[in-house]
């Protein structure tokens, strides 16, 4: 009677083909309320490398990125019911929920060691998370919707979102008055939006 | 995605310009206010139902710049998710029927829930047999939770049991969440299958078992490691509801150790007794 690993759950994700051919994210989520182990499995194929890129990019250490985007993901299974379709797609509840966890926990460590901070904004790291980015395919419609900005605004974002600084951090780091970042940060979003053809 | 429903509902987004905290609302949507700067721009938010709008619509931009990060996952990580998941309660939503799921609102964990038990059921037919069990072990806790709140914590020994129950579902979080956790399955003698996800580098397993026949009242199953640290009982393992047993945290795992089950008389042993209902090389 020795114990092994038993081929005894089936490929998973042809469970979740199955289950839901062609349906999309939103209605995914709403299995996922009801307790649909199968439909957040399909959840986490759809999301699940893309909260894992973001959470990386913010955070940088593998180890704790992991954690972070499996705690976000459980977070997605936990509180699927407070998704709520009229107010923004599935993706951009996900991401929000995601970027949300990073930038909380690369500010608590911050917190924490506010001299390491200091250093590390001394070298920012915007250019290689930009190519990283950039370095993606399907990606090339973002990467052309950033390259339409002005430098400033796509400094901005960059180091924003990819990096998860405040405004007034980036600021500092441009070397720009903070009424300044905040108004390219929220031209540089209009203009990405109308650009990538969301909501617009 | 979304986009034709979106763009008939948001208005111009020049319409919620003006105030100068507006101007926010791009560092809000990519969150980069300070704690400070974010509480008092969502007090503004709460009374600007433009803001609200043009911030959604801005994060499905954010959302399209984070898609683009996308990495390939380790090995294991989906596995990992899927595992936690399947032990992890979810929040219920407010009561009220359709349209209830109010925005942002920090729902209490109610007791009312999709129920577990049927859940499981649904599981056990999509093959879903290991994680089965220890989903079981997330149910028992989760009763006891309920029976907590239900006499009000004001008796000492609920409340002591309400501890140890959140501090070893902590331990079963760790165990489950692990780097290097592994599942294993297999058939008890006489009758059942145990599940066991186990994390050297935590040095625990957690142990769940569906099905295993009933001893009589005055005997019970025990769970010992046997290793070359020596024999160490885990402890007995108590029936629980649906034929579920455990979540059992046996922690103290050490290299070259084994799991083995016993049927013992039902105070425990000093060491196990022949034969081992289970005997499983971690």
């Amino acid at each position: 009677m020795r114990a092994s690993d038993r081929p005894e759950h089936r490929n998973p994700a042809r469970h979740a083909q199955d289950a839901a051919p062609g349906a999309d994210l939103a209605a995914q989520l709403g299995l996922v309320a009801r307790g649909n182990a199968t439909a957040f499995e399909a959840v986490y194929e759809q999301v699940g490398p893309s909260v894992l890129g973001l959470v990386r990019s913010v955070i940088r250490d593998p180890a704790q990125s992991e954690e972070v985007a499996q705690d976000v993901l459980l977070e997605v299974w936990r509180t699927a019911f407070k998704f709520d379709t009229s107010r923004g797609s599935a993706i951009a509840w996900i991401m929000t929920l995601a970027h949300r966890r990073a930038v909380d926990r690369v500010r608590s460590v911050q917190k924490e060691s506010e001299r390491e901070r200091r250093t590390a904004a001394a070298d920012i790291p915007y250019d290689e998370v930009t190519e990283a980015v950039e370095s993606r395919l399907d990606r090339e419609r973002v990467r052309r919707c950033l390259g339409s900005l002005t430098e400033l605004q796509r400094e901005s974002v960059t180091l924003a979102y990819y990096g998860g600084y405040t405004y007034g951090q980036v600021a500092t780091l441009l070397g720009i008055p903070t009424g300044t970042v905040k108004t390219r940060m929220r031209d540089a979003l209009i203009r990405l939006r109308d650009c990538l053809g969301v909501a617009g | 995605m979304n986009g034709i429903k979106l763009s008939a509902r948001i208005r111009p987004w020049r319409r919620g310009a003006g105030s100068d905290e507006h101007t926010l609302a791009g560092a809000y949507a990519m969150d980069a206010l300070s704690a400070p700067d974010r509480t008092a721009f969502e007090r503004h938010l709460a009374g600007c139902e433009d803001c609200e709008q043009e911030i959604a619509s801005l994060r499905e931009a954010t959302a399209r710049l984070a898609a683009a990060t996308a990495v390939t996952p380790p090995p294991g990580f989906k596995e990992r998710v899927l595992a936690a998941a399947v032990i992890t309660r979810q929040e219920a939503p407010a009561e009220g029927g359709a349209g209830a799921p109010a925005a942002g609102n920090r729902a209490a964990r109610t007791p009312a829930a999709p129920g577990p038990v049927s859940w499981l059921r649904w599981m056990a037919r999509q093959g879903w047999r290991v994680r089965l069990a220890a989903a079981a072990g997330a149910t028992v806790t989760v009763a006891v939770l309920a029976a907590a709140v239900a006499f009000g914590l004001a008796n000492g020994s609920m409340r002591q049991q309400l501890d140890q129950a959140q501090s070893s579902s902590q331990q079963i979080a760790a165990v489950l969440t692990a780097q290097d956790a592994v599942m294993r399955t297999g058939a008890v003698f006489g009758g059942g299958t145990a599940t066991i996800v186990m994390s050297h580098s935590r040095h625990a397993l957690v142990f769940t078992a569906a099905g295993l026949r009933a001893l009589p009242s005055s005997r019970g199953y025990e769970l010992w490691l046997v290793g070359p640290a020596g024999d160490r009982p885990v402890g007995m393992l108590h029936a629980g509801s649906h034929g579920m047993t455990g979540p059992v945290i046996a922690s103290g795992l050490r290299q070259g150790d084994r799991l083995i089950l016993t049927a013992e008389p039902a105070g425990g042993s000093t060491r196990p007794d022949m034969p081992m209902m289970l005997d499983v090389v971690l």
